[in-house]
């Protein structure tokens, strides 16, 4: 009796656990597929401006002031070429500043001779805090150019300074070593002309250079990277931006501005405080700290992703730094899903409480738990005959043919609208990408993705190191 | 759960499909490119030989021998560059090889971007249909980019309705966007009363308000001083604030009254402009309210103050001094900052 009993309640438990395993499957692929279909009508009903040229024809004369807001630790490697290719951008008004957050190697010197800086003082308000800066440089070769000389003090911090410095109306923030396109800050500042008032801010694509032709800053031709890692990340790239950010755009529940390339209003930003020091996702930070002073402040906005500007980075090649990467990613959206934890359902934030971090918590939070546990204990289960082959079917297909469909859905949302691979062959190599990706490289995602978990329970702050090989080593 | 597996298989492999199918299109697409290419560059050597010889037959066997689209797409950019008499030559000829229409039917039935586009090449083109393609734009089309798009065509051609008429059919969305400002930029003189009459309406959005003022100052001139100066009193920041920036181009017999009195607005945009107007005015008679704005809450209006007080020369530079050497102060730190603007010694 007993017995029994106790093999009852075994059955029972994992019978509740392999539900909430594929129920949770199920609703991370509901939302997948949800994406997929605002997405497409996002696209379809918005489609690319061709050519810069007509964009300069259309927007020059109107074209809002923007300030390039370029944090660098230890760039000694690329730094001086990345200014170069910024401070080459296709836009009437805007202004580029490198802020030198206390780098260890010779960024500054790098700087200082590239663009023969001298020392300069520029009235700027105090209005966001960051470490003390130690000097500030202007460059007699163009006026465009500032650099901010800064104590350590993280990447969030360096943003704050620039976001003080700065007197353009709008800034728009990107890593030290990615590549933006000639026209991207054009295009990623049409919402601001469209809608000035209730644009905040803006997101663009951002694409992966590994393999590309890169010459002077430029990406001069597009080529898939050699490396299967680095092609994985391709394709995650695609679904991530033309898939999930354009959906959410289109609702307005944008919850992620990449900080490797967004366009803010600076007077929103300062008022909500700044980039939040010490975050490990201190662009999801303040994008729901954005969303937050809106709604309290009962202002109409919108938080909008382009797709069309593009900026270029270097994507980790080698398992053990893309790990340490997602880790961090994993931290970071925790971390923010935590903190602002009372926005979660609370009718106060309408669709950003529901929506918004509704898919926080069933992608980032509850997701990669269910999904290697799933792992573990649906194959398990199913041997020791507690569950049906129809579970492990259904966890199969969550994991395997679902992640096919969203994967190539996304291939076909890119080569139906945006086109931006140029070879027939890249985009048959990319399909089989996203076939196989879903057979290891997302198991593996996922265990980094539980390891974030754990080292967010450890109050792990490290953001480990990130080895990068410069753009200028990509394909010549 | 049959279902989920069931639909899982046949949903990957109709995004299978499907992809398969984009790739196909790709290769033709790739085998007709290189021919797209070709015919672009043979038409763009027709164009530039057509500005040396004026073979207004042989440019329009090229353009006849194209892909209208390619003919339209390299022309619209060829045309953009020419002015004068060689510009309207090469109109008259995409006019004879009825191009125009082609952009008409596309300014119908083009996705969004197409539109916008169609709409920008019939007002380069001024092709008899036009106004008529673009009034009916205007009118119907559902998108407010389009709208605006549409309404700058016209202006250009001269052929812009009524202003209430044109923001109306714009719709109120579309009234936040900065593209009115290029609409409003590219009003002809005899038109500019359209926009003092729309600049002065209350019920009216501020933002086109305040665009039309900014409008009339670039061009208007001192005509529309006295009603700038009146604006500066609007209970709209945004407007008060476009008419003082408008002030500080034209001037104003009252303007040191009128400067001194929006100094102490509620709204520190409006402070901020007054003290941008005093200096562009080189009013150094404001020196003591400008000194005193420097003490103002808002960074922007004690810079701007700090800046207008610059720009008066000595005078100004001696009171900035005596700021910077008196107590520490929001004002006297202001001026220590804006006295050492400028490379370090």
């Amino acid at each position: 009796m007993m017995v029994a009993d106790w093999s009852h309640g075994v059955v029972l438990a994992a019978s509740i656990l392999s539900w909430f395993i594929i129920g949770a499957g199920l609703a991370q692929t509901a939302v997948y597929l949800l994406q997929l279909i605002v997405a497409a009508y996002a696209l379809s009903r918005r489609p690319p401006v061709a050519r810069s040229a007509l964009l300069w024809h259309r927007y020059g004369d109107v074209a809002p002031p923007i300030a390039l807001l370029v944090p660098a630790y230890n760039e000694e490697v690329n730094v001086v070429e990345s200014v170069h290719s910024m401070l080459a951008l296709e836009y009437p008004n805007f202004e580029v500043i490198v802020i030198n957050d206390g780098s260890k190697d010779q960024t500054l010197q790098r700087l200082i001779e590239g663009f023969k800086l001298v020392k300069f003082h520029r009235p700027y308000e105090e209005a966001v805090t960051h470490k003390p800066i130690r000097g500030l440089y202007s460059s007699p070769m163009t006026e465009r150019l500032f650099v901010i000389d800064k104590e350590n003090g993280g990447k969030a911090d360096a943003q704050n300074a620039g976001i003080n410095v700065c007197r353009a109306p709008l800034f728009c923030v990107i890593d030290g070593d990615s590549i933006l396109e000639p026209d991207a800050l054009m295009r990623a500042a049409q919402p601001f002309i469209d809608d000035p008032e209730r644009t905040i801010a803006v997101g663009g694509t951002i694409r992966i250079a590994n393999g590309s032709r890169i010459e002077a800053g430029r990406v001069r031709e597009i080529h898939l990277p050699t490396r299967l890692v680095a092609l994985f990340q391709v394709v995650e790239y695609l679904r991530a931006f033309l898939m999930a950010r354009l959906a959410w755009s289109r609702i307005n529940t944008l919850m992620l501005v990449s900080g490797a390339f967004g366009l803010f209003r600076r007077a929103e930003v300062v008022a909500v405080g700044g980039f939040t020091k010490g975050s490990m996702g201190e662009d999801m930070d303040l994008v729901i700290k954005l969303h937050r002073y809106m709604r309290d402040t009962k202002r109409k906005y919108s938080i909008q992703f382009v797709p069309e500007p593009v900026c270029w980075t270097e994507a980790p090649e080698t398992l053990s730094v893309l790990g340490r990467q997602r880790t961090r990613w994993q931290r970071g959206a925790l971390e923010c899903f935590f903190r602002y934890r009372s926005m979660l359902f609370n009718p106060r934030y309408g669709r950003v409480g529901f929506l918004g971090f509704g898919h926080i918590l069933v992608v980032d939070v509850l997701g990669p738990v269910a999904e290697v546990l799933g792992y573990v204990l649906i194959p398990a289960f199913w041997l020791l005959g507690i569950l049906s082959a129809e579970y492990l079917l259904a966890f199969t297909s969550l994991i395997f043919t679902y992640g096919v469909c969203v994967s190539v859905c996304s291939l076909v949302l890119e080569e139906a609208e945006l086109q931006r691979f140029p070879r027939a062959r890249d985009l048959a190599v990319l399909t089989a990408v996203a076939v196989i990706e879903n057979f290891g490289y997302r198991q593996l995602n996922n265990f980094w993705r539980v390891k974030g978990w754990w080292q967010f329970l450890r109050g792990d702050q490290g953001w480990g190191e990130m080895t990068r090989t410069g753009l200028g080593g990509a394909k010549k | 759960m049959w279902l989920v597996w069931d639909m899982s298989i046949l949903l990957s492999a109709l995004s299978l499909v499907i992809m398969l199918l984009l790739i196909a299109r790709r290769v033709l697409q790739e085998r007709r490119g290189s021919a797209a290419a070709d015919q672009r560059r043979s038409l763009l050597t027709a164009l530039i030989a057509f500005t040396e010889n004026r073979d207004r037959e042989a440019l329009k066997a090229v353009l006849l021998s194209v892909p209208a689209s390619v003919a339209i797409d390299a022309g619209f950019e060829f045309i953009s560059l020419l002015r004068g008499e060689e510009h309207d030559e090469l109109v008259s000829a995409f006019n004879e090889c009825g191009l125009p229409a082609l952009v008409g039917k596309q300014l119908e039935r083009g996705n969004g971007a197409e539109r916008i586009h169609a709409a920008e090449m019939l007002a380069a083109l001024r092709s008899e249909n036009a106004v008529a393609s673009l009034l009916s734009a205007l009118d119907r089309d559902r998108s407010r980019e389009v709208r605006i798009a549409a309404a700058i065509a016209l202006c250009d051609v001269g052929a812009l309705p009524p202003l209430v008429i044109t923001l109306r059919k714009i719709g109120i969305a579309g009234q936040r966007s900065r593209r009115l400002i290029e609409l409003f930029r590219r009003f002809p003189p005899r038109r500019f009363d359209e926009l003092e009459d729309h600049a002065g309406r209350q019920d009216a959005v501020p933002f086109t308000r305040a665009a039309a003022i900014d409008a009339l100052a670039r061009s208007g001139g001192f005509r529309f001083a006295d009603f700038f100066a009146r604006a500066v009193g609007d209970p709209s920041a945004e407007v008060a604030a476009a008419a003082l920036r408008a002030l500080g181009l034209t001037g104003h017999a009252d303007a040191p009254a009128i400067l001194v009195k929006a100094m102490a607005n509620d709204d520190w945009d409006v402070r901020a402009e007054a003290a941008n107007a005093a200096g562009r005015l080189g009013l150094s008679e404001l020196a003591a309210p400008l000194a005193q704005l420097m003490d103002d809450e808002a960074w922007t209006v004690r810079y701007a103050a700090a800046n207008a007080l610059r720009s008066f020369g000595r005078a100004g530079e001696r009171v900035l001094q005596e700021i910077a050497a008196s107590e520490v102060s929001r004002s006297q730190r202001t001026a220590s900052l804006i006295l050492a603007e400028g490379p370090a010694i």
